[in-house]
């Protein structure tokens, strides 16, 4: 059994973040790395190694589409003990909706070829859609089950997940193969080895194209091309000030009705 | 290809307030665009939660009945939108931005070879197309996206849009048949602990939240007492939930839930990127901290430098005088 963890790269959480005058996004990390594994795929990685160590997955492969500098998110990837990375990179994937970005992707899971579980992170942090994982279940044809927040157990041709929704947590089975969506709760990320990093730093990590993929012309049908900073909050913060505890708190529920907030 | 469909959520013969929410702002879509809005309502025993529909203001309802179709799957309601709109061919199809939400639109969108908007905060209707402003890069920019071309399925972040009211409009339902019989359903539930008690973060008006300078699991108790007497739900920073002082499904940030309440207040929490990105957008932020410095008295409306064991509960008592 293959597990396939689909990754991507997006800007550090303490990015700074700049809109150009061409619309494009660009962003600087002064204190850390501009480029990190989404971090809600640290999650996915992480549970498909589990699979390996608890399961009986045999490999674990990262798969990431993306330009060249996609590869970091993949070597740590690696480095957290993947057994295997893929690129999926070509022109034809510039600009990609959710959709496209699914083609590719399912693509790649037959491609690899006996893949029982495909495995995403709740939502990459930039986009934010959260919606690639339904959509390469549907065009794989396999069943998504989202909002994973644990494996209960995997044999005998079927999964058992607990997912975690809004109203509570849903106990369900299904037949493998599945897409599943992971949230955090599911476990707790390793920090990649020393031998781990060593090892995914001489990795070479292979490319695959539109042509290897057969796939064509992904396209979108998502016009995204007006990204902007939002207005500042308005007006400064009022420090409620006072003697004591009390006479702070009672100004400022007294201010909270007065402006019907309560 | 004309029309707007809004998905209504619902359990136990109750419309989820995101579906509410869902419905107002299709409400406005359909409005906009001169098109008929239809609230899509599937499960078991939902005449009523058809009639509600109405009274909320849809023009018509479109729903099927059936013990497959309750509690929700994707897969038996998935290919039952699909099937409808392959026949119908509505011109939006809209959802609230729950799990459940979400995971409806993407497969809609997906068997449709659709365009899919997901998570929007403010809607316009630009001729024939809805605009649809969202954040962006963990909320620290927005986007204005639209669906080029067909049919245009976009999802509705929660709280972002009031919840549609009692019209007193009434009408009768057009009943179908489900798309996929329950022995070729994969997913079998096969069980579903409800929360317990206390109100969802996501669908409170009002949160109270500590961090770091709670100090420990027992530092949230004035926390909590402090909701209790406001109604409010329980948030927390990644610090405390990362400390292991409160369960992760109360962590509010960036990887945790976004919010947007009527009142935000946040306490012992110096306010790290990370937290805004979740709770930026409510209304009104109220900062309680030893530190004058800290970062989350530059996003709060009103703030209080103290210790938060000594302003929690001086809140506290005097909400409940003014309340009671």
């Amino acid at each position: 059994m293959k597990v396939v963890v689909c990754t991507k790269q997006t800007p550090s959480t303490t990015a700074d973040l700049t809109v150009n005058p061409d619309g494009s996004v660009s962003w600087d990390d002064p204190g850390g790395k501009p480029n990190v594994v989404n971090p809600w795929d640290e999650y996915s990685i992480e549970e498909g190694i589990r699979l390996k160590e608890n399961h009986g997955a045999s490999d674990v492969i990262a798969i990431t589409m993306g330009g060249d500098e996609s590869q970091e998110a993949l070597k740590t990837a690696l480095a957290m003990g993947c057994t295997e990375a893929i690129l999926l990179s070509d022109a034809a994937f510039t600009g990609a909706d959710t959709l496209g970005t699914a083609k590719v992707l399912a693509a790649a899971i037959n491609k690899v070829g006996d893949v029982q579980i495909a495995i995403f992170g709740k939502s990459a942090i930039d986009g934010d859609t959260g919606q690639t994982a339904v959509q390469t279940a549907r065009k794989l044809g396999w069943t998504p089950l989202t909002f994973v927040s644990a494996i209960t157990a995997v044999g005998d041709g079927q999964i058992t997940v607990e997912r975690l929704l809004d109203d509570g947590k849903e106990t369900v089975t299904a037949p493998l193969p599945v897409v599943i969506g992971t949230v955090k709760e599911i476990n707790e990320p390793r920090y990649p080895s020393f031998m781990g990093i060593r090892k995914a730093s001489r990795a070479t990590i292979p490319v695959w194209g539109a042509g290897d993929l057969g796939v064509d012309g992904v396209g979108s049908k998502v016009d995204w091309s007006k990204v902007y900073a939002p207005a500042p909050r308005e007006g400064s913060v009022e420090i409620i000030e006072g003697d004591s505890a009390q006479e702070k708190a009672a100004k400022l529920v007294a201010k909270l009705f007065e402006e019907k907030v309560i | 290809m004309s029309g707007v469909w809004v998905f209504i959520e619902n359990r136990d013969g109750e419309i989820a307030a995101i579906a509410k929410e869902a419905l107002a702002a299709a409400r406005t879509v359909a409005d906009g665009l001169g098109e008929t809005l239809t609230a899509l309502v599937f499960g078991q025993d939902v005449a009523g939660v058809a009639n509600a529909a109405f009274d909320l203001g849809a023009d018509a309802v479109l729903g099927a009945d059936d013990p497959s179709l309750a509690p929700f799957r994707v897969e038996a309601v998935g290919p039952l939108v699909v099937k409808l709109a392959q026949e119908r061919e509505p011109a939006v199809i809209m959802a609230g931005a729950s799990t459940r939400g979400r995971d409806l639109a993407a497969w809609v969108a997906a068997d449709l070879e659709a365009g899919l908007v997901a998570d929007g905060t403010d809607l316009a209707v630009d001729g024939g197309t809805v605009k649809v402003t969202r954040p962006v890069y963990a909320s620290k920019l927005l986007a204005t996206v639209f669906v080029t071309e067909g049919t245009q399925v976009i999802t509705l972040r929660n709280r972002a849009f009031p919840q549609a009211e009692s019209t007193g409009g009434s009408g009768s339902a057009e009943w179908v048949d489900t798309a996929v019989a329950e022995s070729d359903i994969p997913t079998k539930v096969t069980g579903f602990a409800g929360k317990e008690g206390g109100v969802s973060l996501t669908d409170a008006s009002i949160i109270v939240s500590g961090g770091r300078g709670v100090g420990g699991p027992e530092g949230f108790a004035p926390v909590r007492e402090l909701a209790a007497v406001l109604g409010a739900a329980v948030g927390a920073s990644r610090a405390a939930v990362d400390a292991g002082w409160i369960p992760y499904e109360h962590q509010v940030g960036q990887t945790g839930k976004t919010v947007s309440p009527d009142l935000y207040i946040a306490s012992g929490i110096s306010g790290a990127i990370q937290h805004q990105a979740g709770m930026r957008t409510s209304k009104v932020i109220v900062a309680i901290n030893k530190d004058p410095e800290a970062p989350i008295f530059k996003l709060a409306q009103y703030g209080i430098v103290g210790d938060l064991f000594e302003v929690l509960p001086a809140l506290t008592a005097e909400f409940k005088s003014k309340l009671s």
